[in-house]
């Protein structure tokens, strides 16, 4: 390495022996590197942040267990500020000069796609942990063969939600909807399947109208008027995080929540800390709830984070929580931290997890996990603050999943 | 023009060349070639938009637009159709010229400021085009699926080496033609455009004419960066086309200096190396990034080739 | 797209009256931070890409002080106040320096201010988003008007921006001030060669602008989400709103910045996945039109 500075240094002068610099790998030989990038500053850090906490915790945890093949292990995370071209470059640059041997991408969605070109290029192995979009892994010619998804994945919290919805409209004989999702593509597509399962679940639903406010925007008023006003009886929405925050506190002072039922699959520990005046009755899903499922291992695990960190867990975390358990199951399976060797190691790969439904999560051979706590109940104001949460049914879930698969022509 | 000043100027574009060709040869690091890969786009574009700002003295603020229009284009024509890569390449940047074309035609015709606002005003309209037209572009995702990177003359673009001398030689090529363009007379009737739009106009010089041109010229060269950042990312992204991406062009600019034709390529090498050191070092590089771009702004007060230019008249170019 | 929509709202007089009121609503709190923008380059010929910035950090100082001391009025006060003080420091230590420099090194400072305060926020208040919370004072249903709905606390919203908005315009055009301020802003040597304190004038200038973004930013914390980098998207369409109400116009600001609120009310219901483009085909159409915009001088 030191030959290579010398030798630049007398081709591009100073500037590029100022370069040069960062590009050596202080790798220790012995430490095993893996490499994480995610969203670190911006308006949904928060994404990366507390993926990054989750990791750290398991850091510890594994290196206290004697590491990896004996090997400890060293994150190394980088933020891609949310920029597709900087994901991509930061995947080469965690392989090519930090010596990572291992990747977590906590990226959202457009990161994720944009990093799982580069790994189909350096066939190292990958999870991707925080993108919800299902292309990603079941469109055959998407996928990749080092890379998995250690999450949710947004077909499967279709079916689930619409099915529970289904029965919640039924009950209280809700029959006119009207939507109000984010106008990008998670906010289309999700919104698309939950209205395709919801319409099969239960036909006679009308969707009266729909609004698409955009990505952060600061101010939701024409929007919320626009629901008032075509009179629903209830509303989907697919906001999240800030977002969704404000629009409560907007929806409130319209008394918004008095005049229509609401169903989100998104209420979180940070919405429900932000939010002062949550509503009570709101129908959501649990993205990461630690009563449920209601095992003590799951409520040590929200505890120990929340001791930690000084705030409590999202959805994020818990999957990269979960990516790290696949990582350390495969690596003791095969032996070996080839791309090729974990991925035969990962694939049908069934471990025992508190976040698993049934304390297991399964990687199914199309690369996605199946078996993940996915419940619905209503909110309330105090702890635990989702109550009457029931579990999805995971067998209507993949019998759907595959109808939609078919459908797509992925298989 | 004098024939030994266009001569140097080949002489020390194939020096480069050969420096940049000859460093894999001699030690391969996979994280320089990416450096080089990615600088060689943005060097294009950064370049591209001083002949409008530097020459011609027209601020655009959406420049960014034709960087992500040829990008996208490029990406478009080789996943959806099976012509190859050069051609695809080829046509990407025509295409981009004649939306150039279009889009300077509306524009060139207002005064500085309103110029900046227009400017940025289509590229905020084009980038919400794109968004909004998932079928075509895939929305907010970008296009997935990669770039099938066909070979080429036993030219293989998805390996790295190869990639990277790819793009060095059309970067050289490149800002040969800038270059080029810059010191012609064509190029000292923008500068005097720039200096003195009243005089040049008595000159008989048909302003909108010759300002759409190098509008024009800046955007194809724009559109070629993005040709090279689609194939290095594998993809386009609307990111690629957004105002931000517009903003790095312009701080590359004046990082570098409006006044020196190598004031942007320098700007872009600061910008993209500071960015890649800081990064690895702390999640709060805006506040380092800022803190840097301030003392330069406010120490300098001009791009750093402008102020070495100054500093020790007669050194450089 | 969706006409037939937009055909039944506009001949509902509820519709109308509700999309009107809320066009209004997010018509003013965007009029008080892009009057702050329209000020800055009226008299200093300076775009100030940092006002997001203000924004934002006088909603997050808000926050904090409603957490210390309880009062929302008190909140506001503070978020705005504190925001004139930094106006004028950003002026005094970094933009004076600048001044007669080429506009893309105005904009270089500016952004670098933008990205160290993204940053700082993120160390002081953390990445996560806060929410302020609705006043108890507010937390009332809201009012019925012709059919319409309106809340009250935007009632007081609205009348709180239109105060502003009158003051600013008397302002200008009554005061001694005010007239120093405007002859400044057609020819600031001959105002400095008269006597007066241009130095001072111009700390005024942006003590009032980014005082104004703090207010703005402030009074929108109990309804909207805090959170780092929030301030981008006010800031374009506050550049959105001057433009088109011609650079340096407050009556330009609000007129363009109404506009702005109506045709997101009614755009939301006639285009609902393509309001943002439209709003940037308004503003291509009023640049090819009359550049200097609505109310602009023309130069």
């Amino acid at each position: 390495m030191s030959g290579l500075i010398t030798r630049r240094t007398m081709l591009g002068g100073s500037a590029a022996s100022l370069l040069a610099a960062p590009w050596v790998a202080r790798a220790q030989a012995n430490t095993l590197r893996v490499g994480m990038q995610s969203i670190l500053s911006g308006p949904i850090a928060l994404l990366g942040t507390s993926s990054r906490n989750a990791l750290m915790m398991e850091q510890d945890r594994i290196n206290a267990a004697g590491g990896l093949l004996g090997r400890p292990i060293e994150f190394v995370f980088r933020d891609s500020k949310g920029q597709p071209q900087e994901a991509a470059r930061l995947t080469r640059e965690l392989v090519n000069s930090t010596g990572c041997e291992l990747l977590i991408d906590a990226e959202a969605s457009s990161g994720a796609f944009a990093v799982q070109e580069v790994v189909r290029d350096l066939g190292v192995a990958c999870i991707h942990t925080n993108s919800e979009t299902s292309s990603l892994t079941a469109d055959p010619k998407i996928r990749v063969p080092t890379a998995f998804r250690v999450a949710r994945q947004g077909v499967h919290d279709a079916v689930a939600g619409s099915a529970y919805l289904s029965e919640y409209a039924n009950a209280k004989k809700l029959n006119k909807w009207a939507t109000c999702s984010p106008d990008y593509a998670y906010g289309r597509d999700t919104t698309a399947q939950y209205l395709q399962f919801f319409k099969q679940f239960k036909p006679d639903v009308e969707v009266i109208t729909e609004a698409w406010p955009k990505l952060g925007q600061p101010d939701f008023t024409e929007v919320i008027t626009k629901l008032i006003q075509a009179k629903p009886q209830a509303l989907f929405t697919l906001l999240y995080a800030g977002d969704l925050s404000a629009f409560v506190n907007q929806g409130n002072i319209y008394a918004l929540f008095s005049q229509i039922a609401v169903a989100t699959p998104n209420v979180d520990y940070p919405v429900l800390a932000a939010i002062k005046n949550l509503p009570a009755g709101i129908q959501s899903a649990t993205r990461y709830l630690e009563t449920f499922p209601n095992t003590p291992a799951n409520k040590e695990w929200g505890q120990a984070y929340l001791k930690r960190w000084n705030e409590r867990p999202t959805n994020w975390s818990w999957q990269n929580t979960v990516a790290m358990q696949f990582y350390e199951a495969a690596i003791k399976k095969a032996n070996s931290l080839d791309g090729k060797a974990l991925a035969a190691a990962l694939t049908g790969m069934k471990i025992n997890t508190p976040f698993g439904v049934d304390g297991t999560i399964t990687m199914r051979d199309d690369h996605t996990t199946i078996g993940y706590a996915i419940g619905w109940g209503q909110t309330t104001p105090k702890e635990p603050f989702i109550v009457d949460v029931k579990a999805a049914d995971w067998g209507k879930i993949i019998e759907l999943e595959t109808d939609w698969k078919k459908q797509q022509k992925y298989i | 023009m004098k024939v030994g000043p266009a001569l140097r100027d080949v002489a020390i574009a194939v020096f480069a060349l050969i420096v940049v060709l000859a460093i894999p040869l001699l030690h391969r690091s996979p994280a320089f070639e990416d450096f080089v890969i990615r600088l060689s786009a943005m060097a294009l574009f950064a370049t591209s938009l001083n002949l409008l700002v530097g020459n011609t003295g027209m601020v655009s603020f959406g420049h960014g637009m034709f960087y992500g229009f040829g990008a996208y284009a490029f990406a478009l024509m080789m996943q959806m159709t099976d012509v190859s890569l050069p051609i695809a390449a080829v046509l990407a940047v025509l295409i981009t010229t004649f939306a150039a074309l279009c889009v300077g035609a509306i524009c060139v015709r207002l005064g500085t400021d309103y110029f900046a606002f227009i400017t940025l005003a289509v590229q905020m309209l084009f980038y919400s085009i794109i968004i909004s037209w998932q079928s075509l572009t895939g929305g907010d995702q970008g296009l997935r699926g990669g770039i099938p990177r066909r070979e080429i003359f036993g030219f293989e673009l998805a390996s790295q080496l190869h990639l990277y001398q790819f793009c060095a030689v059309v970067t050289v090529l490149g800002l040969l033609t800038l270059r080029h363009i810059s010191v012609s007379p064509f190029g000292q009737t923008l500068r005097m455009i720039r200096d003195n739009e009243h005089r040049a106009s008595f000159l008989g010089i048909v302003l909108w004419r010759a300002r759409l041109f190098a509008f024009t010229v800046a955007g194809a060269f724009a559109g070629l960066g993005g040709v090279l950042a689609a194939l290095f990312v594998s993809g386009a992204y609307p990111e690629l086309a957004d105002w931000p991406n517009s903003g790095q062009a312009i701080f590359a600019v004046m990082l570098g200096g409006i006044s020196s034709f190598l004031g942007p390529v320098l700007g872009a090498t600061i910008l993209l190396a500071l960015n890649d050191v800081v990064t690895r070092f702390t999640e709060y590089h805006g506040l380092v990034l800022g803190s840097v771009i301030l003392a330069f702004a406010l120490g300098f007060r001009r791009g750093v080739l402008d102020f070495i230019r100054l500093a020790w008249p007669g050194r450089l170019r | 797209m969706d006409i037939d929509a937009l055909g039944a709202c506009l001949t509902t007089p509820a519709c109308v009256v509700t999309q009107t009121t809320s066009g209004l609503i997010v018509g003013m709190l965007l009029f008080l931070v892009a009057a702050g923008v329209t000020l800055i380059f009226g008299v200093l010929k300076i775009v100030n890409f940092a006002h997001g910035t203000f924004y934002m950090l006088g909603g997050y100082v808000a926050y904090t002080a409603l957490g210390a001391t309880d009062s929302y009025a008190l909140a506001v006060l503070s978020g705005a106040l504190s925001m004139a003080l930094f106006g004028v420091v950003f002026e005094r230590a970094l933009i004076s320096r600048v001044y007669g420099s080429n506009v893309l090194m105005q904009l270089l400072v500016c952004y670098a201010v933008v990205l160290i305060f993204d940053d700082l926020v993120k160390i002081v208040w953390g990445p996560e988003f806060h929410a302020m919370g609705m006043p108890p004072a507010f937390q009332v249903p809201p009012l019925f008007i012709a059919g319409g709905v309106v809340p009250p606390f935007y009632a007081v919203l609205i009348g709180i921006a239109g105060l502003i908005a009158i003051v600013l315009g008397l302002g200008l055009s009554m005061t001694r001030l005010g007239k120093t301020v405007r002859a400044a802003a057609i020819n600031p040597q001959m105002v400095s060669v008269l006597g007066v304190n241009t130095t001072l004038l111009f700390a005024i200038v942006f003590a009032v602008g980014g005082g104004l973004a703090g207010l703005a930013g402030a009074l929108a914390a109990p309804v909207r989400s805090l959170s780092p980098g929030m301030g981008f998207s006010v800031l374009i369409e506050s550049f959105i709103v001057t433009v088109i109400g011609g650079m340096g116009s407050i009556t330009g600001a609000l007129v363009s910045a109404l506009l702005i609120g109506l045709v997101r009310g009614f755009g939301t219901i006639g285009f609902p996945q393509f309001t943002d483009g439209l709003i940037y085909v308004v503003m291509i159409a009023i640049l090819l039109l009359r550049p200097q915009g609505l109310f602009g001088r023309s130069t």
